[in-house]
């Protein structure tokens, strides 16, 4: 027989820690809070903490699309531009002092343009076989060149009454916090459907999902059409918080995006992963944003840091190769 | 007797380009029977299983599932049909747990969610077939990636059979299983005949064979050659279905006498490394030695562990000294050069020119400023010597032929002039007059005091070209063949393990 080994805890959560690392993303969380609460005692005050976060909401939306697509194996770097395009679109349809009609038209031209776009992506990687990096760079292009037609320089307007609901706290919590909720929420869902097995079996062995029977390349389509989808809503965030179109706006976010994904412990080469990391890897970043600016420090320091944070996720693997005296 | 399903393939042929894999295979299999399907290497086993599953299309025949003509595209396609395979490729997930390997693409649902809970608890039902002999540790919340080869060959096995199948394919499933669960496999192997399974069961162990099947099929390049009862026939007679008459060619010469007085120029002792498991061989100048045995007994990682590609534990000795190769770069420089199997991935630059592949090892010799002029008259030299047909040394590698980008590869590193040259079945894929050119080739080094180590998948290059052949076996050295014994019919009986065991 063999030798009994020390059985672990049971269940989901077991499940989940084997998976995923949270680790790097709360010591980054509790420290940052930390740093946060020295520079700004009342920082945490709930006004405050609300105000710092809600401009994270379009990010969080955003990288819990770019989520959806790592974990199956891919990574949109057109995601941004996504959000500019839906966000032009649905102020461009909003035209002046719009009624209801045209705001749900708005809307829905927006999310049609995010799903559409993501497709174009999905179709590219999965049925011709494009790599994703370079596809989703190239069509980044292309997202923003149509959203620079739609719009060609940053303008219009959006209903006071959109911009108020938006800001308003229902139960006395800022929207960002519903946002978060809702995105678990659906995510658990996701993962409880078959196609949140199969997303993560196409990303973990793509041959060996095959020939099991997974129809990889229908969910692999799929991952970017979702991650479309959330870029859209990302833009329509973006829109409640700008209250205006900018045909450039999202193209910033897709490097903290993948950052965010890297931090929240879902691994780049697909498989492993999910959004409850990314969610706390958004509010590190903007817990990050949040010292730069306080301390004064010049924001390219922050955009060095999201860079260091990829190339080491990437090299991660590697390097802890190296030390345990294995070549690949 | 007719069974509920039957299963009968008829006259299936196979050919990947120019190769045949299959050239008119057939089987026949019915409920409560296990057929044992048997060959030497690149018979055409693997084909015709693949065949069975869906997942490689035939070119012809046909394949008869209770009677009528059937055709799969898709391994999916076969298993809707009932046909379920385990393979020694393991078709898991690494970073997904037991059960939700198991049951990948045919999870419990309930209005579009998955049933977790009875997803864990079919997966304990299933593994409770193999309680006893494996360990806690294989539970259905346990990730793959932190199982054991013998238990993701289990998982593998419950996956397969998670599909109620009708007809089971068994494609050395009992490669990495120890002793008490080829057992308890067997137990259900017989159970799922009672149930009036079918069973497939193909192994190159002749004591399983005798075990467990009721009938064997034995095929010989690619072509039924044979079938018998197991309770009415031997293994004298089944090994010699699967050996070819006549005497093998030989491609090369060899003077008489042993070829080295002197001490060996590589010598190993209890070589360990992934995959190989305690090996110590000689060899001396001037000889080839030939690695024989199954696919996948370990020859390959031998062969990278000598030159420095794998991690090894235990001695190397080259001229009597003792060697520490941790890179390839060290072998190199000790004169030992590797031509690799899969020359497409590891072997050349396919994008690149003739000339860059031929010189990308030996550029150090041609100064810090290239002497290109030099390096190309060498270049032209060493194709010439192989007859390498082509263009211009300037052509990317991609637009040669199989045959000439495999001198390509060994010209590359016979620029070095190595003492030691290690080949990774060199001819695969490669034309037969190529082949010949490449033996012709094999014996001038010999003569010039070059040895070889080399591996092969294909016995007749094995007793054509070596001087001795040392036949593997899950890792280990099995039995050392010499000229008088080194026959076809010795070599296949020491690879599938009948016979003495060396």
């Amino acid at each position: 027989m063999r030798a009994a080994q020390a059985l672990p805890p049971r269940g989901r959560l077991r499940e989940v820690a084997l998976r995923q690392s949270y680790a790097f993303a709360l010591v980054l969380l509790l420290a940052a809070a930390a740093a946060n609460y020295v520079l700004q005692p009342n920082f945490f005050n709930p006004a405050v903490l609300g105000g710092n976060l809600m401009t994270y909401l379009p990010l969080l939306l955003l990288a819990a699309g770019q989520t959806v697509v790592v974990i199956g194996g891919g990574i949109d770097l057109s995601l941004g531009a996504i959000l500019s395009l839906s966000n032009v679109l649905i102020v461009s349809t909003l035209g002046e002092s719009p009624d209801a009609s045209r705001i749900l038209l708005a809307v829905a031209a927006g999310l049609l343009g995010g799903v559409l776009a993501g497709a174009v992506n999905g179709a590219c990687v999965a049925y011709l076989r494009f790599q994703p990096i370079v596809t989703t760079f190239a069509t980044s292009f292309v997202f923003s060149g149509l959203a620079l037609y739609v719009m060609p320089s940053p303008g219009g307007s959006v209903p006071q009454g959109l911009l108020s609901a938006y800001q308003s706290d229902p139960l006395g919590l800022p929207m960002v916090f519903w946002a978060a909720v809702l995105v678990l929420l659906l995510w658990g869902l996701l993962r409880s459907t078959r196609y949140g097995v199969y997303l993560y079996a196409t990303g973990g062995d793509q041959l060996s999902a095959f020939v099991s029977g997974v129809p990889v390349s229908p969910v692999k389509l799929a991952s970017y059409c979702i991650a479309g989808l959330m870029a859209a809503l990302a833009g329509l965030a973006m829109t409640l918080s700008t209250s205006t179109g900018d045909p450039l706006i999202g193209e910033p976010l897709i490097l903290s995006s993948i950052v965010a994904v890297v931090i929240g412990g879902t691994r780049l080469s697909g498989g492993q992963g999910g959004v409850f990391g990314t969610i706390l890897g958004v509010i590190v970043l903007g817990l990050f944003q949040s010292i730069v600016s306080f301390m004064g420090v010049p924001s390219w320091w922050q955009t060095l840091i999201n860079g260091l944070i990829v190339v080491v996720a990437l090299a991660g693997p590697g390097l802890l190769g190296l030390l345990r005296g294995r070549r690949p | 007797m007719p069974g509920e399903v039957s299963l009968s393939a008829r006259n299936l042929a196979k050919r990947y380009g120019g190769v045949v894999a299959l050239a008119d295979a057939s089987l026949e299999v019915s409920s409560g029977e296990v057929v044992a399907l048997m060959g030497a290497n690149g018979s055409g086993k693997s084909t015709l299983g693949k065949i069975i599953t869906g997942a490689v299309v035939p070119d012809s025949g046909t394949l008869l599932l209770g009677g009528e003509e059937v055709r799969f595209s898709s391994p999916h396609a076969a298993r809707k049909a009932g046909i379920a395979a385990v393979y020694q490729e393991l078709s898991l997930i690494p970073d997904m747990t037991v059960a939700e390997n198991i049951w990948l693409a045919h999870e419990p649902l309930s209005r579009g969610l998955v049933r977790r809970r009875e997803r864990r608890e079919r997966t304990a039902r299933l593994l409770e077939l193999f309680r006893g002999v494996v360990g806690p540790r294989l539970e259905p919340g346990a990730l793959v990636s932190g199982l054991s080869p013998g238990e993701r060959q289990i998982v593998e096995i419950l996956k397969a059979l998670s599909a109620g199948p009708r007809i089971m394919i068994l494609d050395e499933a009992t490669a990495s299983l120890d002793g008490e669960q080829v057992a308890r496999l067997f137990e259900l192997v017989l159970g799922w005949k009672e149930e009036g399974m079918a069973v497939i069961f193909v192994s190159h162990r002749m004591e399983e064979i005798f075990r467990i099947a009721d009938r064997a099929v034995v095929l010989r390049s690619g072509r039924t050659v044979g079938e018998a009862r197991l309770e009415s026939t031997t293994e004298e007679e089944l090994i010699s279905l699967m050996i070819e008459g006549g005497i093998a060619e030989r491609h090369i010469e060899h003077p008489a006498g042993p070829p080295g007085e002197e001490r060996p120029l590589l010598s190993a002792e209890e070589l360990r490394a992934p995959g190989v498991h305690g090996v110590s061989l000689e060899l001396a100048r001037g000889e080839i030695l030939g690695l024989g045995g199954l696919q996948g007994q370990g020859q390959p990682e031998l062969l990278r562990a000598l030159f420095g590609a794998l991690p090894y534990s235990g001695r190397i000795l080259l001229g009597g000294r003792e060697a520490r190769l941790s890179h390839p770069r060290q072998a190199m420089r000790e004169g030992i050069a590797f031509v690799p199997g899969d020359r497409g991935r590891e072997g050349l630059l396919q994008v690149r020119s003739i000339l860059e592949n031929l010189m990308l090892p030996s550029w150090r010799r041609y100064g810090r400023l290239l002497n290109v002029k030099r390096a190309r008259r060498d270049a032209e030299r060493i194709a010439g010597e192989l007859g390498i047909v082509m263009g211009s040394l300037d052509d990317p590698v991609s637009t040669l032929s199989g045959g000439n980008a495999q001198k390509v590869v060994l010209g590359k590193w016979l620029l070095r002039g190595p003492q030691i040259l290690l080949l990774d079945d060199p001819t695969k894929g490669v034309d037969v007059g190529a082949k010949g050119e490449l033996y012709a080739m094999l014996g001038d080094l010999r003569k010039k005091g070059v040895s070889v180590l080399l591996y092969s998948s294909d016995d007749e290059e094995l007793l054509g070209l070596c001087d001795r052949v040392l036949v593997m076996r899950d890792g280990r050295v099995r039995k050392e063949l010499k000229s008088p014994e080194l026959t076809r019919s010795a070599l296949v009986s020491a690879s599938v393990g009948s016979g003495g065991e060396g």
